[in-house]
């Protein structure tokens, strides 16, 4: 149950930051994902946590294969799918097996498509929409996704749903297929808190049902609850620290996960603590800082922080993380 | 982008544009069938040796450019003939040094004809757009901040009307209630009036200048104001104006310090993207009023079969919209300093 | 707008057709334009039915023939050859509108697919075709194709060609800025995530969403196609064996029919060209409006009247800086029942006390707040309670007294700060125009110092003051809103929902400077959220709204420990809680009621785990629980007792 199946190793992608031309002199690169070592299990819940330009929706990106890496390897089931392009991950199944949803569903919906067109047309992309159960699987993928019945979701336009329905109706257009991970963007941040508690006990059911990998993108820790098996904290292009769910909340490593923890809000106003606050906001990925890279912001930070980069240290077998601090 | 790499780069674009336009306009005066030696020259009196003479003198016994004789009918001719001396250098050094070529009709050269027409058009297109803009964008702006009451309705129903209107036949309408009402009807200037002060000469052009740019205001304003008050409206409805009023301001204050400028960013683009189509209705407002512009000459060389200065009023014309387009895009990055960011 | 994005319960549609054309039926302009065009369209199609004479033809050639006076024989009078005008015009139309619908379909054909390809394609394809389409715009195109048609034969043929062919331009730019935006939303990259191809793409998702911009479009360039045809035709460089209004215009003009006064010939033919383009203009704006409905409103329209009683009103207690009775707020729209958007709701608020305002998108918060301030749009309505500030009768103020309150007594931090900066100031200038506003006499040469201290105030370097706010970022333009709000020393800040949008630290760090803020300044603030844990790290009172109405108002202590309200209940336990492993999430079904369709009872009822008989019926009072203010409106209260 528990081999390892998508396996990232020194992924980086820099795009350049406007083309060197007549009247710019030098071609910036900005570091979007900058090297990156992840591992998934089958089945396994990861939340990948960061700030807004950390690079976590590039990762996502370069994982769906909808960018190219500029550097690194991406494995699937021992595959190697780094490079592969859109036709060759049609063929490959990876289209089918690697499913995304993204932050807004109002955008990730077209708007002149009935609710049928839009679970089948996946059916149809894969040459799966001629066999006689085509209308039970559209049914079912509806139901699994929690809009029951299905026959009144299936004339409907996307603008007659509330906003946790349509992204029931993005994660159903994924189940259609019977992936086996499932890349969710920040799918509950537009959502009302009231109903973000839908999709995300959502993604939980299907994962025990039909054994579905979710890899949980995140700029708030505590939306996330304790639905994840792993949390890996992202911070400018980099995971500077992974680890067990429970293992990280209870005992943070990382500076910057210290910070990001601490700055939940906790629902009881009798339990109000000291917080703390980091200053400014993550850098430009153009100028990424010397040595370590969020040494500008550290509270904690040594004068060698400046100078080099820390290595991933190992705190267990299920907990590691990029600080000087750590090394001893 | 910084501002003045943005200024360069719309110069350097104007330059280009106005080079590939002196290319079409060669070529297009070649490949197309009125080839400019046979349509010029059918005077019955003249003989075939006159007639090369003539061609000779124009240089069009020249090959076009290098490995063409003529394209049309295609001939292909030598690739190794000096390229200077074929008819496309002497244009270009011809243009160069502003000379338009010989008119077939009156054989004045056609920069000599078309200089002072160009002026002419200017002032009659300088007039009309102004007015235009300026009653357009007021009434635009009126229709937006009163929107949906009866002025609202009023103005967009003048606007649609005015912009269906074909502007020669406004042009035709007016004439005929100008005539009436004792208006001059034609061209710029009364005859005789050469000794008179010159306050009496100007009072007489403006008089002159009613109609047409009467006519071409009416064309243009329904545009223009249905661009303003669509803009307006868009800027009326965003949130710094909600915070301009939650600032305790005034309603004009809000109308003069946040929402003029950000609605004329569309009108500014609106008028750039327009004055290539301006000089159509120049064309028709000249040949209706018989006023001494390049619309005027484009017409008159047409029934002329006069090519020479079709070919250059076609050019004057555009190069001064490309220039005028320059000066829109430069407006623009002045009044939007989002610009540097693009 | 809150009240606009209630659109949950919409009856289902059952085909987009079918949609599109119940919306265009209730659209008068386009209607009048079909219309308009319905019947010229007939007219041509029947000309030889219609026109009494054979078009071109002359009856006899005789001098008083000419140019005779509409008759009843000739309804429109004859022209310079003697001939019908009636019987010409009718069949001009013919001409006009075949060159009009030929040339129009070669436009839109170029023009879309050009269009199409440089916005989905990109890159170098889409550089060189919208440089090509940018020299093609700047040469003007009535003289170029004067320039064509004066060297080649003008045939209707060429005519259509030149038309055509050269007005492709708009439609180019517009299609590809259009398939641009499509292209970006992110249902185009979900369908190339789950395999799509590039046809299929542009088949199923560009194509539909650019279609409305096309037909629009193509209307447009149809009237612009007649219209061209008519000035070439009148410049003489029409087809001289086919009579197209144009035509018609170009021989009396230039045969004397201005100086005999023969206005019929001049007049009718004109009037066919403006009856088209006129018909064309409508529909093209009547099918714009209903594929982009805009709101009919804007922030600068009238108000309308409040309407409060003096019944009721309690006396304000000492110390109360705001004081909120019963307000009650309705939207109104033309012909349907007034929507409820917020009733009888009453807080207080004291110097230096911070008030969070709890509830789900659409239960009324935001107009709850524009009301205090007498910002509602202008079909919102106060129609009962009071509001007073410092002792003064808001409600009661005429628009000069209540600008004056506005920034200095109560200022506001909208939402999206990128939004509620005007991109074209600086933000210093707009600070500093709050502050020359409410502080007439402030020495000017001392603004600029005090722009630098309140940027300073809230952690923004000087140096940024003469920036606009795109060069700023998201987090720092709710850092120059908060400093704006505070140019005129305010004694009440409103902050609606101003760290939605922004990442947790940065939230953390924008709530940090409010709270830090209303402890140095004294300022008493109005938090408006719908996320209930930054509620609890700092608020004093909570007031939760439901449906535009209190759920319940109580000691930020007793919302969280106390709860009385089932709602209340509910949205606690969908709040995540990192300090309690075991708790599973659980939401609240179903969705905020319509304001313009609420439920009979209470508003709760429908979504209530512990809802009873009653609650269907009734609606439940405001109770008062214990002595310390806690307030709840719920049946299970008076129950209990």
């Amino acid at each position: 149950m528990n081999q390892e199946f998508l396996e990232v190793r020194g992924l980086k992608k820099y795009f350049e930051a406007g083309r060197p031309g007549l009247f710019s002199k030098d071609a910036r690169k900005v570091h979007a994902v900058d090297g990156v070592d992840l591992t998934l299990r089958r089945s396994e819940v990861i939340a990948l946590v960061g700030e807004s330009g950390c690079g976590k929706s590039t990762l996502a990106l370069l994982l769906m294969g909808l960018e190219d890496p500029t550097e690194g390897a991406v494995k699937f089931e021992g595959m190697d799918i780094t490079h592969l392009n859109d036709s060759q991950r049609k063929k490959k199944e990876l289209r089918r097996k690697i499913q995304m949803v993204f932050q807004d569903p109002y955008e990730s919906l077209n708007p002149t498509q009935t609710i049928e067109e839009i679970i089948t047309e996946p059916l149809l992309v894969h040459g799966m929409a001629n066999t006689p159960d085509r209308d039970e699987r559209v049914k079912k993928a509806l139901e699994d996704a929690g809009l029951k019945p299905a026959e009144v979701y299936l004339d409907r336009y996307p603008h007659e749903l509330s906003g946790g329905q349509r992204q029931r109706v993005v994660v159903a257009a994924a189940l259609v297929l019977e992936p086996e991970i499932i890349l969710a963007d920040e799918p509950v941040s537009m959502l009302d808190v009231s109903i973000r508690a839908e999709i995300i006990n959502l993604l939980a059911e299907l994962r025990i049902t039909r054994q579905i990998a979710v890899i949980f993108i995140t700029h708030d820790l505590g939306s996330v609850g304790f639905f994840a098996d792993r949390v890996a904290v992202m911070y400018l292009g980099r995971i500077v620290e992974v680890g067990t769910m429970l293992e990280v909340l209870e005992n943070p490593k990382h500076p910057y996960t210290k910070a990001l923890i601490s700055v939940i809000p906790v629902p009881n106003p009798r339990l109000r603590h000291e917080r703390i606050i980091l200053q400014g906001e993550t850098p430009n990925p153009i100028n990424i800082p010397s040595g370590c890279r969020f040494h500008p912001r550290c509270p904690v930070a040594i004068a060698t922080c400046k100078a080099s980069d820390p290595p991933m240290v190992v705190v267990n077998k299920s907990h590691q993380a990029a600080c000087l601090l750590l090394v001893k | 982008m910084s501002r003045s790499q943005y200024i360069l780069k719309k110069f350097g674009w104007a330059l280009l544009t106005i080079a590939l336009v002196l290319i079409l306009n060669f070529f297009l005066f070649r490949v197309l069938p009125g080839d400019p030696a046979r349509a010029g020259v059918h005077d019955p009196r003249l003989k075939k040796e006159s007639i090369e003479a003539i061609r000779v003198r124009y240089g069009l016994d020249k090959p076009v450019i290098n490995c063409f004789e003529t394209l049309n009918p295609v001939k292909v001719g030598s690739c190794s003939v000096n390229p200077l001396d074929t008819q496309f250098f002497i244009y270009m050094k011809n243009l160069l040094s502003g000379e338009l070529g010989i008119s077939y009709h009156n054989n004045r050269p056609v920069a000599t004809i078309l200089a002072e027409r160009l002026w002419n058009t200017i002032l009659l297109i300088g007039a009309g757009q102004i007015l235009s803009i300026i009653v357009g964008a007021f009434f635009g702006m009126l229709a937006a901040w009163k929107a949906r009451t009866s002025i609202d309705y009023g103005a967009l129903a003048t606007s649609l009307v005015v912009w269906s209107l074909p502007t020669f036949w406004l042009g035709i309408i007016l004439l005929f209630w100008g005539s009436a009402n004792g208006l001059p009807i034609g061209g710029k200037a009364t005859p005789g009036l050469s000794s008179y002060p010159l306050w009496e000469q100007w009072k007489d052009i403006g008089r002159h200048m009613i109609l047409p740019t009467l006519t071409y205001t009416l064309v243009y304003m329904g545009e223009y104001m249905l661009i303003m008050r669509s803009s307006l409206l868009d800027v009326l409805s965003e949130d710094y104006i909600l915070t301009a009023k939650a600032k305790g301001l005034g309603i004009f204050q809000i109308l003069r310090d946040h929402a003029l400028k950000n609605a004329m960013l569309p009108l500014v683009t609106i008028i750039a993207i327009n004055l290539g189509f301006t000089v159509a209705g120049a064309v028709q407002i000249e040949t209706v009023f018989s006023w001494p512009g390049l619309g005027g000459a484009v017409f008159e060389a047409v029934n002329r079969r006069d090519f020479p200065v079709l070919q250059g009023a076609f050019l004057l014309i555009t190069v001064t919209v490309i220039l005028a387009n320059l000066i829109a895009d430069l407006m623009y990055s002045y009044l939007d300093p989002r610009i540097q960011a693009e | 707008m809150e009240i606009l994005t209630q659109k949950n319960a919409a009856p289902p549609s059952s085909n987009y057709l079918l949609e599109f054309w119940r919306k265009f039926q209730r659209n008068r302009m386009g209607l009048v334009g079909l219309g308009m065009l319905t019947a010229i369209i007939l007219v041509a199609v029947f000309a030889p039915l219609i026109a009494p004479h054979v078009p071109g033809s002359s009856l006899t050639i005789g001098v008083s023939d000419i140019y005779k006076p509409p008759s009843a024989e000739h309804l429109f009078g004859t022209d310079d050859a003697g001939a019908d005008v009636f019987s010409n015009f009718i069949h001009g139309a013919r001409v006009s509108l075949t060159v009009g619908f030929f040339a129009a379909f070669i436009s839109i054909f170029i023009g879309g697919l050009l269009g199409i390809v440089a916005g989905f394609f990109g890159g170098r394809v889409e550089n060189f075709i919208m440089r090509f389409t940018d020299v093609m715009l700047v040469i003007p195109e009535l003289p170029l194709m004067v320039v064509i048609i004066a060297l080649t034969k003008p045939s209707l043929l060429n005519i259509i060609f030149v038309i055509g062919l050269l007005g492709w331009t708009t439609t180019a730019r517009m299609v590809r800025s259009q398939t641009l935006a499509v292209k970006s939303r992110k249902f185009v990259l979900r369908a190339r995530a789950i395999g799509s191809g590039k046809a299929h793409i542009i088949r199923r998702h560009i194509l539909p969403l650019v279609m409305p911009i096309l037909v629009v479009q193509a209307v447009l360039v149809v009237s612009l196609a007649v219209l061209n045809e008519s000035t070439l035709s009148f410049l003489g460089l029409g087809d001289p064996t086919t009579l197209s209004w144009g035509q018609m215009l170009n021989y009396a003009f230039g045969r004397g029919a201005m100086s005999t006064g023969a206005w019929w010939a001049l007049v009718f033919p004109g009037f066919g060209i403006v009856w088209v383009v006129l018909g064309l203009t409508l529909l093209g704006q009547g099918l714009e409006q209903v594929f982009n409905p805009r709101l009919d409103t804007h922030h600068l329209m009238p108000g309308r009247p409040v309407v409060t009683s003096e019944a009721g009103v309690k006396p304000v207690k000492p110390g109360t800086l705001l004081d909120v009775q019963n307000l009650s707020i309705n939207y109104v729209t033309e012909g349907k029942p007034p929507a409820r958007a917020v009733e009888n709701i009453s807080f207080t608020l004291k110097e230096g006390e911070l008030l969070g305002l709890v509830g789900e998108s659409g239960c009324g918060k935001t107009t709850l707040m524009l009301a205090l301030l007498r910002l509602l749009p202008s079909a919102g309505q106060i129609v009962g309670g009071k509001v007073f500030f410092s002792g003064r009768d808001l409600t009661a103020l005429g628009e000069e007294e209540m600008n004056e309150v506005r920034w200095s007594g109560i200022s506001i931090v909208f939402q999206g700060a990128m939004n509620a900066l005007n991109p074209v100031r600086t933000v210093g200038d707009q600070i500093a125009e709050a502050i020359i506003q409410h502080v007439p006499t402030f020495p000017r040469d001392k603004i600029s110092a005090r722009v630098t201290e309140l940027l300073d105030l809230v952690g923004i370097a000087a140096d940024h003051k003469d920036h606009f706010p795109h060069q700023y970022s998201g987090g720092m333009r709710q850092r120059a809103m908060i400093a704006m709000a505070l140019a005129c020393n305010p004694q009440v800040i409103i902050a609606d929902e101003p760290t939605t949008a922004l990442d947790v630290m940065i939230q953390a760090q924008i709530l940090e400077l409010l709270d830090e803020l209303r402890r140095k300044l004294g300022l008493a603030v109005v938090f408006v959220t719908h996320d209930l844990g930054i509620v609890a790290e700092m608020c004093d009172h909570v007031l939760v709204m439901y449906g535009g109405v209190t759920a319940e108002y109580a000691d930020v202590d007793i919302i969280y420990n106390e709860p009385r309200h089932p709602y209340t209940q509910e949205l606690l336990k969908a709040f995540p809680d990192l300090t309690k492993p075991k708790k599973k999430l659980s939401s609240i079904p179903g969705y905020p009621p319509r304001l313009d369709a609420l439920p009979a009872g209470c508003r709760f009822a429908p979504r209530c785990p512990a809802a009873f008989e009653r609650c269907h019926i009734e609606e439940p009072a405001l109770h008062r629980i214990g002595a310390n203010g806690h307030l709840a409106s719920c049946h299970l209260i008076a129950e209990k007792r």
